[in-house]
C-alpha cells in the first residue's frame, strides 16, 4: 500500500501546475457550493425568526376602531371568538388604537413622520398569530371583507421580498457551483489521463510483471482524491476567510443587523467543512474512476 | 507446461495470419529456442502465452491456464506465474535496481521482510550484488538485462519466456546472458527463449522451434539454428 501512495505523490509533483489548477477549480466550486449551503441555512433561520414575529392583521374598519377601544363590542367579539376557534390560529391579541399609536411613537421616535400620523390613521387590529406561519393567506380569504373588518395583512408577504432575495442568491451560488465542478470535473479527467498516458510504459511494465488493474491504478485514483480533499480544505478556509473579513460585518452591519442572522464558525466549520471534504471526496473519486475506466486501457 | 493446440492469430488489419495453425508442446523443465526471421510469428506467440492477445482460433495452455479464455481479472495470476525479459529490457527507469526486482514480489503481496531477504539473493545469483542502488540508466546493456532476468526470475516462476534477450548486446554479452538462462532453467523453470542468435543455438544445443510466415517450420531436439542454409 506504501508504494501506491508514493505512486499518487509522485504522479501530483510530476503535473504540479495541473495538479494546482485542479485544486483551485476544486476548491472554488467546493466554495461556491459551502457558500449555497451556508445561504441555505441562513434562509432557513431567517425564515424561523421571522415567522415566530410575524402575524395576520386583521385591521378593524373606522367605526369599530374608533368606538370600541377595548373589543367589547358584537362585531369585534364575534370576529375575536371566531378567530380564536380557528384551527389555523394560534392565538390573538387585540390592540387598540391608542396602543397602536403608542407603538408607532416607539418605533419611529425622533423621526418626521411622527408629525404626520395621528391616531386616527391607525386601525385597531387583531394580531393573529398562526399555528402554521405559511398559511396566513387562508386567514386573508376568510376574513376580507367580515363586518367590522377594514382589511387583513398576512405580513409573510412584506417579507416574502426578503426570502426571495437570500433565495436568489443560494440559487445563484448553486448555478455557479455545478458550472465551476464541471470545470473541475474535466480538469480531474484531464490531469489522470495525462497522467496515464505520461506513464504509461511504466503501467505497461508493471501489468507484464503481473500487476492487478486495480494496482497500477490506485495511484490515479488516490491522485484525485488528493486533490478533492485539498480542495475541499482550501474551500473551507475561504469560507472561514470570507465570514470573518465580509460577511460578519455585513451580518452586524446597520443595514442587516437584526434583519439576517449572523452565521456561527460552527455552521463553516462543523456542518458546511464536512460536507465540502466529503463531497470533493467522493466526486474527485467518482471522476477518477469513469476516467480510468473510460480511457484508459492498460 | 506450454501447449499450443492448432493455434492461429490474425490481426484485424492484416489479411495474412501472423500465426497459422501452430501446434507445439513443450514439457516442464525444457529449455527451447524460438527461431525464425523477422515477422515469422515469434513475438506473437509469446504475447499469446502472456495473454497480452487473444489467439484467433486454437488453445493456448500455460500450466493449467487455457490463456486465450482467462478472464481478464485473472491474467495478473497468470503472469505471476510467469518471468519475462524482453530485448529492451524493460526496467522501471525511476526505481533502482532492488526496487525494480522488489516491485514484482510487492505486486504479489509479498512480506517487506521476505522482499528484503529475496532480492539480495537474486541479485547476487545474477551477479550485480554490488549494484543494488543504482539506477537503470546507469548499467550496460548486459547489467539491464540480468536485472530484467533477475526480476522475471525472483517469483520462481513456472515459465521464463525471453523475446531476443540478447538482440542488444554484444557477443560476448549474450553468451554470458544465455548462460544465465540456462542456469535458471536448471532450476526446473521452463525457458522459453525467442532469438536471432545463431551462434548462441548452434553452441546450445537444446530444442528449437523454428516459425516461418506463421507456420512451424521445423521442431528439433538438440536443434541448431539453420541446417538448411
Amino acid at each position: 500500500m506504501l508504494f501506491v501512495w508514493r505512486e499518487a505523490l509522485i504522479g501530483l509533483r510530476r503535473n504540479l501546475t495541473m495538479s494546482i489548477a485542479m485544486v483551485i477549480t476544486t476548491a472554488i466550486s467546493l466554495g461556491l457550493l459551502g457558500a449555497g449551503l451556508l445561504a441555505v441555512r441562513t434562509i432557513d433561520r431567517t425564515e424561523d425568526l421571522y415567522y415566530s414575529l410575524i402575524a395576520v392583521q386583521v385591521a378593524l374598519d373606522e367605526p369599530t376602531s374608533a368606538d370600541d377601544p377595548d373589543c367589547s363590542g358584537a362585531a369585534c367579539t364575534d370576529l375575536r371568538r371566531d378567530l380564536e376557534a380557528n384551527p389555523l390560529v394560534r392565538s390573538v391579541d387585540y390592540e387598540s388604537r391608542d396602543a397602536a399609536f403608542a407603538r408607532f411613537q416607539r418605533i419611529y421616535a425622533g423621526q418626521s413622520i411622527l408629525q404626520l400620523v395621528r391616531p386616527q390613521s391607525l386601525p385597531a387590529t387583531l394580531r393573529v398569530t398562526m399555528a402554521d406561519p405559511l398559511r396566513g393567506e387562508e386567514i386573508v380569504q376568510q376574513y376580507s371583507g367580515r363586518p367590522g373588518v377594514r382589511n387583513v395583512v398576512d405580513q409573510r408577504s412584506t417579507v416574502a421580498d426578503l426570502f426571495s432575495f437570500l433565495g436568489n442568491v443560494r440559487n445563484a451560488t448553486f448555478v455557479l457551483a455545478i458550472v465551476q465542478a464541471v470545470a473541475a470535473l474535466l480538469l480531474i479527467s484531464n490531469t489522470i489521463q495525462l497522467s496515464a498516458y505520461t506513464r504509461r510504459t511504466e503501467v505497461g511494465i508493471m501489468r507484464l510483471v503481473g500487476a492487478t488493474r486495480w494496482y497500477t491504478q490506485v495511484p490515479f485514483l488516490i491522485e484525485a482524491v488528493v486533490t478533492g480533499v485539498v480542495g475541499a480544505v482550501l474551500a473551507t478556509a475561504g469560507l472561514v476567510a470570507a465570514k470573518i473579513v465580509f460577511l460578519d460585518r455585513l451580518l452586524s452591519g446597520r443595514l442587516l443587523a437584526n434583519t439576517i442572522p449572523p452565521i456561527g464558525m460552527s455552521d463553516v466549520l462543523g456542518d458546511v467543512g464536512p460536507v465540502l471534504v466529503v463531497v470533493g471526496a467522493v466526486i474527485a473519486t467518482a471522476t477518477g474512476y469513469v476516467t480510468l475506466r473510460l480511457y484508459v486501457r492498460t | 507446461m506450454i501447449r499450443l493446440e492448432n493455434v492461429s492469430k490474425v490481426y484485424p488489419t492484416s489479411t495474412r495470419p501472423a500465426l497459422d495453425d501452430v501446434t507445439v508442446d513443450v514439457e516442464r523443465g525444457e529449455f527451447v529456442f524460438l527461431i525464425g526471421p523477422s515477422g515469422s510469428g515469434k513475438s506473437t506467440l509469446l504475447r499469446l502465452l502472456l495473454r497480452e492477445d487473444v489467439p484467433s482460433t486454437g488453445t493456448v495452455w500455460v500450466a493449467n491456464w487455457n490463456v486465450g479464455r482467462l478472464a481478464s481479472r485473472r491474467v495478473p495470476r497468470l503472469r505471476q506465474r510467469m518471468g519475462c525479459v524482453f530485448q529492451d529490457f524493460r526496467l522501471l527507469p525511476n526505481k533502482t535496481v532492488a526496487e525494480n526486482i522488489a516491485f514484482a514480489l510487492e505486486v504479489i503481496g509479498k512480506p517487506r521482510h521476505t522482499i528484503r531477504t529475496v532480492v539480495p539473493e537474486v541479485l547476487d545469483m545474477v551477479d550485480l550484488g554490488g549494484k543494488a542502488d543504482r539506477m537503470p540508466s546507469e548499467l550496460s546493456g548486459g547489467e539491464a538485462q540480468r536485472v530484467a532476468i533477475a526480476r522475471a526470475f525472483v517469483n520462481r516462476p513456472l515459465v521464463l519466456l525471453a523475446d531476443e534477450p540478447t538482440g542488444n548486446l554484444d557477443p560476448e554479452t549474450a553468451t554470458g546472458i544465455t548462460t544465465l538462462l540456462e542456469r535458471i532453467n536448471r532450476t526446473g523453470t521452463t525457458v522459453l527463449m525467442a532469438t536471432h542468435d545463431r551462434q548462441i543455438v548452434d553452441s546450445m544445443r537444446r530444442r528449437v522451434v523454428e516459425l516461418s510466415g506463421g507456420k512451424l517450420a521445423r521442431d528439433d531436439h538438440r536443434g541448431v539454428y539453420g541446417a538448411s542454409r
